[in-house]
């Protein structure tokens, strides 16, 4: 039988009962990780990654000379940082019994020194400096509680606190053929 | 009737809407409330801001335009064949989303909070458009009533978009008959029904004017990339026009600003009525409603040799700061204007509405009646020193 999405178009009870199986070492173990993304070049500056069953496509814009098909990969980070909170806000709200109408995160970034990525210099983070989100809400709920179940969507971001931490990235290479 | 004195002081429209009535506007949008609950709600503060204006001494006054989403998208409830959709909608089928994304940066809201009337199949008039609203606010008071309506040039403009219009109207010029017939039909009837004063609010013409390549408003989902200002200003002349030739026993105006969505003059168009001017001057209305309190909208010198024998309703406060601005400023503005125009051709109103948006609220009722007060006061000083 189909669940009964009652409220945010999700199962409440269904979902906090699955939030409360991460209690369990082995349920933690099995979301911990690994999680995967293979990303395959295309042509020119087009990449296509694959996540499980699903894939994106990534590209550049026009300016840098490739063919702009889709949105860069410096900006899907921005997109999955937003995607996050929101998936955040979301199953916080639902847990609270907080009905949302409308929800919306918009992010910017701004880079510290792209040029290290032009390679015209060596010095530098070429990565974001500064990432900002704002986050606009209607719900039937209080500012105060809507502030904090954002609060909560923020802290508990795990894309959000793998770039406001700084994770390290284990790198490897190999030469094929 | 109370006829209005020399310098008649009136209104651009809206009012800001409580919390209360916002609710109830959203309730009726989603269908949880219906319309005559709705308006039962509403009818409570429009007599509320009905008083507010009398009290404050204007003469013509307006029903705040408390039942509307927004000062056009409420045509939707009234016609046929249009949608309220909101820009989260419409980015599914915008061709150019990077200017949509500046656009709401630029204005610091949510893609949701934004919603564009969009015509999706061919307009024909259900009911009044602003019938209803006329009714009650005549019932309630002696003053005389203005009731503003969306120009012909912005609703042309605004509603038409590639990819839900076109199968109704393969091309956006296309909509014009039709929208001039529904205002004409529309100002005839509310003259019928004892409205005084209809004005034509032709905000976009500014961004036609004004506005850069690279912004936009929500309100020109529909104005051509590449902007012929003079060709567009001459096809708004024509169409109003189109929509008042003939039409009399009602003042006619039109209304023209920098847009009143926002606190932040930055984020306002800037720029004086020279090259307006002319066309507006041609344009077959009794009364050009003129933003001209802000310094964004220029000096008054730019009516040295203006003619055509209209009144000119002149913005002497701006709705969207806390300052209250003293009758003295106004009536030292308004011997600014008299320079160029003769008093009995001059009426005096508030830059804007105070409450465009039904969400965004540009003041608070207590400041908007102290400007209104203020207004007043500068207009009694002016009669009896031009009377």
């Amino acid at each position: 039988m189909a669940e009964e999405r009652d409220l945010n178009g999700l199962p409440r009870e269904k979902l906090t009962e699955v939030l409360e199986s991460f209690r369990d070492p082995d349920v933690f173990n099995a979301v911990t990780g690994p999680w995967k993304s293979r990303v395959v070049w295309q042509d020119g500056m087009r990449a296509r990654a694959y996540m499980r069953n699903h894939q994106v496509d990534m590209d550049e814009p026009g300016d840098l000379t490739a063919t702009d098909v889709a949105a860069s990969a410096h900006e899907q980070l921005l997109s999955a940082i937003g995607s996050c909170m929101t998936v955040g806000f979301v199953v916080n709200a639902t847990k609270q019994g907080v009905r949302i109408h409308d929800l919306e995160v918009a992010v910017e970034g701004y880079f510290d020194n792209i040029r290290k990525w032009a390679g015209v210099e060596d010095e530098g983070n070429p990565g974001y400096g500064r990432i900002s989100a704002k986050c606009f809400v209607r719900a039937d709920a209080d500012e105060e509680t809507l502030r904090g179940i954002w609060r909560v969507a923020v802290e508990g971001s795990p894309v959000t606190q793998s770039v406001a931490n700084a994770t390290s990235v284990a790198t490897d290479f190999e030469m094929v053929g | 009737m109370v006829q209005p004195p020399l310098f008649p002081v009136t209104v651009v429209g809206s009012w800001p809407r409580s919390a209360e009535l916002l609710r109830a506007l959203r309730l009726k949008q989603d269908g949880d409330i219906t319309a005559d609950d709705f308006n039962a709600a509403a009818d409570a503060e429009v007599l509320a801001c009905i008083r507010a204006q009398e009290e404050a001494g204007v003469d013509i006054i307006s029903d705040g335009e408390q039942r509307r989403d927004n000062f056009y998208s409420f045509t939707v409830e009234k016609l046929t064949g249009m949608r309220l959709m909101r820009v989260s909608d419409l980015m599914d089928y915008a061709k150019d989303r990077a200017r949509m994304e500046e656009m709401l940066r630029g204005l610091d809201v949510p893609s949701f909070a934004l919603r564009n009337p969009i015509v999706v199949d061919r307009l024909e008039r259900r009911q009044g458009l602003a019938l209803d609203e006329l009714a009650f606010v005549r019932e309630h008071t002696d003053r005389q009533v203005k009731v503003a309506l969306p120009g012909p040039y912005m609703l042309t403009r605004s509603i038409w978009f590639e990819g839900l219009s076109d199968h109704a109207y393969p091309d956006p010029d296309d909509l014009a008959a039709d929208v001039v017939a529904i205002l004409r039909d529309e100002i005839i009837a509310l003259r019928d029904h004892g409205c005084d004063f209809v004005q034509l609010d032709e905000p976009i013409l500014s961004q036609v004017v004004f506005g850069e390549e690279s912004t936009g408003t929500f309100m020109c989902a529909a104005l051509p990339n590449s902007r012929d200002p003079a060709g567009e200003l001459e096809f708004a002349v024509r169409l109003v026009d189109w929509v008042t030739e003939g039409v009399t026993g009602i003042k006619t105006g039109v209304h023209v600003c920098r847009g009143n969505w926002s606190r932040s003059e930055e984020a306002l168009l800037t720029g004086d009525y020279s090259t307006m001017l002319p066309y507006l001057a041609r344009m077959n209305v009794d009364q050009l409603v003129l933003e001209a309190a802000t310094p964004r909208a220029g000096e008054m010198d730019v009516f040295s040799g203006f003619d055509g024998g209209k009144e000119i309703g002149l913005g002497v406060v701006n709705p969207r700061t806390d300052d209250v601005e003293t009758p003295e400023e106004i009536v030292a503005r308004v011997k600014e204007l008299l320079r160029y125009v003769e008093p009995h051709r001059v009426y005096l109103n508030p830059d804007c509405g105070f409450g465009t948006f039904a969400e965004r609220n540009i003041n608070t009722r207590e400041v908007a009646s102290r400007k209104l007060q203020a207004i007043v006061q500068a207009a009694q000083q002016l009669r009896v020193e031009y009377g």
